[in-house]
């Protein structure tokens, strides 16, 4: 089926309709929208072997259902995007199940490990919300038909996801110590969710995300109103934040070199060696961490042992 | 602890919470501003709520949820404490979770059905 030509889907945009079918699409639009979506996908796909890690520290069955049921609705947005990019032309299965580890391309913060109730609700509460932010942008502002209609629901489950962690924290910081484990998990999981809108605006490559309505916001607009909402949440529960709101700008203002460097298996940041280059970033995302592996197999487990069995069957 | 009445049948799910009196009244309409974490939808347009009524200082409220395995339920009881508590005389809130008669779809009001609807939702 022909792809569109540049102009024709400019101007396809520009009539303010949204895109619907390939068929409607421009070769570039098509390799942007694709990887998008797959980031989309993978990131909700890696956050359910990330969180289970952490559900099994769950203080009641209540708070096990709970865990499991945002586990069970990310399964669900996951699968949301892989179905978009199955009517996109790409192989389901084999981007889920044949792609290796370090292929995958969802954000680096759940390649570190959340090994604890309170670290797994301060990830409710600060990557939830990150999802939220940048999936409410699409769903507002998007102009990709089939995922902006397919992320109402996303959008509603993402903030019962937040929510469930503001609720959480709001419990946990009365409990003796509760301050304390919650202040460790917001100072290295905080500056984390932060890297996780990517790039500042000044130096970002892919320019027609957009250009072409893949989303509405910068990714310092996205990172902005993160910071509007989790910073004050922190504020009120008497926890320390590197960030401060600055009332001649309007802006929030980062309060640490951003952005920094990492040590992964302590859980730990450099702040003292000042800011570090974006290339060593994305390095270090690339090279993923210490749970990408791991996380990735176990979701490929299945799948290769039933692959295993049929083969030895015929 | 003095004995309540016993709460009867739940209310209908297109029940106006107008036509209820006073104490109630107030109550049913502060539960309206409880929103089902997940869908943004009052817990009374949800067709959660059983049963309410008020003695003195105490308000007693018949709860179920929409599935046993709901993900919510703790959140749900405590937004719903939290709402009722603040509202003025009530000191004792008692949340008595059911599970009959069943939750079902039919418990949605008109409101909930066209709210989800919008969303794109089939109830």
């Amino acid at each position: 089926m022909a792809l569109v030509t540049e102009e024709a889907l400019k101007q396809r945009l520009a009539e303010g309709k949204l895109v619907e079918t390939k068929e409607q699409m421009s070769p570039r639009y098509l390799e942007g929208i694709i990887r998008i979506l797959t980031v989309s996908a993978d990131t909700e796909l890696i956050s359910a072997p990330a969180y289970y890690l952490a559900a099994q520290d769950a203080p009641n069955i209540n708070a096990f259902v709970s865990a499991m049921g945002i586990i069970q609705d990310e399964l669900g947005h996951a699968h949301i995007a892989y179905r978009i990019l199955e009517d996109l032309g790409v192989d389901k299965n084999k981007l889920i199940y044949e792609r290796k580890p370090e292929e995958f391309k969802y954000p680096y913060a759940f390649d570190v490990p959340l090994e604890t109730w309170v670290e797994l609700v301060v990830a409710n509460a600060f990557y939830d919300r990150a999802g939220f932010v940048l999936l409410g942008d699409v769903f507002k502002h998007g102009k990709f038909g089939p995922w902006k209609r397919a992320l109402a629901k996303v959008d509603k489950e993402e903030n019962f996801h937040l929510r469930h962690g503001e609720m959480w924290m709001r419990k946990l910081v009365l409990q003796p110590d509760g301050r304390e484990k919650l202040q460790r998990a917001v100072d290295w999981m905080f500056p984390l969710t932060v890297e996780w809108f990517g790039l500042p605006d000044n130096l970002k490559r892919h320019t027609e995300q957009i250009e072409y309505g893949f989303k509405g916001s910068s990714n310092d607009e996205l990172r902005q109103q993160w910071l509007s909402t989790a910073v004050p949440l922190c504020e009120e529960l008497g926890l320390e934040v590197p960030a401060h709101y600055d009332a001649s700008t309007g802006k929030y203002v980062l309060d640490f070199p951003f952005p920094s460097r990492f040590v992964a298996e302590e859980k730990r940041w450099l702040f003292e060696e000042g800011p570090i280059s974006w290339d060593e970033v994305l390095e270090r995302w690339k090279a993923r961490g210490p749970k990408n592996k791991e996380f990735v197999e176990s979701v490929q487990r299945g799948y290769r042992d039933f692959l295993q069995t049929e083969k030895l069957a015929s | 602890m003095k004995k309540l009445p016993v709460i009867q049948q739940p209310p209908p799910p297109d029940f106006d919470v107008q036509s209820t009196s006073e104490p109630e009244r107030s109550l049913w309409q502060a539960l309206k501003t409880v929103l089902d974490p997940e869908y943004p939808i009052s817990v009374v347009d949800m067709g959660l709520i059983y049963g309410l009524e008020k003695h003195d200082g105490e308000v007693r409220v018949k709860l179920t949820f929409t599935a046993m395995g709901c993900p919510c339920m703790e959140m749900i009881i405590d937004d719903i404490r939290t709402c009722l508590k603040k509202q003025p005389g009530i000191e004792t809130v008692h949340i008595e979770i059911v599970w009959d008669p069943p939750w079902t779809r039919a418990r949605l009001s008109q409101a909930a059905i066209e709210q989800f609807r919008q969303w794109g939702i089939t109830v």
